[in-house]
Formats: structure tokens, sequence, C-alpha cells
């Protein structure tokens, strides 16, 4: 079937994985002070990988070409944890150190900005789509 | 034959101008949905198009242009703007995007304004 909104199909996709790498920042950002994950050591940052893949709907004709986006996975950044010192934290060590992950709240904040012009970029092409399905639908009608 | 009605070559040629048009609007919401997709290349309305459409149309065969078919391919003259190899930049995406509204805009016009004209044509009185 071909659909009203040309281009749903990318644009509902990339909405959807912009959406998720925004989950994941603020994930980050909320445990930027995390000495205990869930494991039991120091949380560690994920990092979202994009990755095109052809639209499924639409296989053949003229539109195959047309790439869609998904999350192709989440990955643990594998940089080590920093320590800093204070030695009444129940997670220090002997030398009263601890570890906590090394998140750099900037580069989260740059991607969220990155993300978010990104999702709104995706809006105006729907809303776009939608000023052009009316218009089609105003064919014939003075 | 009731083809004849919608047979003129400006007719045929404005209806493969909407499907180019609608193919574009495909063609961004994939670049736009792809802007952060590390080694995506943008795609386009391949270039031929226009080419062959103006030819058909000079040609002044209707038969010629209504096999016109516009079709999506990837842009191989776009470069990447940074080193992760995309070559998609969102301002002149949404650029085109809007370029392309207008486009369609017009393009809807010009069909309704065709057969707002056959109707009078028909009818013998305006709607």
């Amino acid at each position: 079937m071909i659909p009203l909104l040309s281009g749903i199909n990318s644009t509902s996709a990339a909405l959807q994985a912009e959406r998720v790498r925004m989950d994941v920042v603020s994930q980050n950002i909320a445990n930027a002070n995390t000495s205990r994950a869930a494991d039991g050591k120091p949380y560690r940052r994920q990092q979202v990988v994009f990755e095109s893949e052809l639209n499924r709907a639409m296989t053949s004709g003229p539109s195959a070409a047309a790439q869609s986006v998904k999350v192709a996975r989440i990955e643990t950044d594998n940089r080590p944890a920093k320590l800093i010192y204070e030695p009444g934290h129940p997670d220090a060590n002997a030398q009263g150190m601890v570890a906590i992950p090394d998140i750099n709240i900037h580069e989260e904040m740059v991607d969220l900005i990155a993300s978010s012009r990104a999702f709104e970029a995706n809006l105006a092409v729907i809303k776009n789509a939608r000023t052009m399905a009316l218009q089609t639908l105003a064919i014939g009608k003075r | 034959m009731i083809d004849a009605l919608f047979n003129q070559t400006g007719y045929q040629a404005t209806k493969r101008l909407l499907d180019a048009t609608v193919l574009r609007q495909e063609a961004i919401a994939a670049n736009l949905a792809n802007v952060e997709t590390p080694g995506y290349k943008r795609v386009d309305v391949a270039s031929d198009f226009t080419t062959a459409l103006k030819q058909a149309v000079s040609s002044g065969d209707a038969g010629q242009i209504s096999s016109l078919r516009p079709q999506i391919t990837t842009d191989q003259t776009a470069v990447a703007a940074n080193r992760d190899g995309n070559t998609v930049q969102m301002e002149s995406e949404l650029l085109a995007m809007n370029q392309n509204s207008l486009a369609h805009a017009v393009e809807t016009q010009l069909i309704t304004g065709h057969m707002l004209k056959l109707r009078l044509a028909i009818t013998g009185r305006p709607q």
C-alpha cells in the first residue's frame, strides 16, 4: 500500500530511533555519579549506534532506494572509570578513592541537542507531508 | 475515446512532475531520517528524469511523457561534510523540502486548473 503521507515509514522510524538515543543520553546523565550499578561496579557510559535499513514495505518500485533508520545496538563505552578522593564513601577503596564513571556532562548535552534537532527535522518532514497530502486531496476543487 | 480528454502534453507532464515531487519528498524524508547514521549516502530523484521530461515535452508526444518513471537513486555528487562519511546536510535538505512543497502546490493547482477548464468546456458554465 502506498501511504498518503509520503516518506512516513522512514520518518517514524527515525523519530523512534532518536527517542531511544535521548533515553540513553538521559540515562548517562542520571548515572554520572553512580559508583555502584546493578553489577556492583561503577556505571558505564552507553552509546547508541544507528544503522540505515531498507524499508521492508517497499522492496521494489521507484522508492526502493529510500532507506529508513534503526538503532543497531547500544554499546558500552570502554573508557576507564575515574577515581575521586572521598574517604567517607561506602564504595571507597583502602586509599579512600571512589571509582565513578567518566561521563562528561557537556558531551552528553551536545548529544542531546543534536538528537533533539534531528527529531525536530523529522517532525518538519511530517508537517510537510501532511500539507502535501491535503493539497493532493484538494485536486479538482477550486 | 475518453482518453483524449487527458492526453494533452501539458497535463501529462504535470502529472509526471507531481509523481517526481512526491518521490522527492520520500527521498528527503529518508535523508533526514538518516541524518545521524554513519556512512549513509543521500538519495534523490534520479537527475536524468528532468532531462528526459524536457525531451519528451519538446517532442510533443503524450505517450512518451506518460511512459516516464521517476526513480530514487543514490546521489553520487554529494560529498561528506565530516569524517563519518554521511553526505546529508540537514539545512539543505530542509530547504529542498520546502521548495518541494511549493512545487507540489503549483503542480496540484495546475492539475486542478486543467480539470476545471475541461469541466467548463463540457458544461459551458463555470462552477
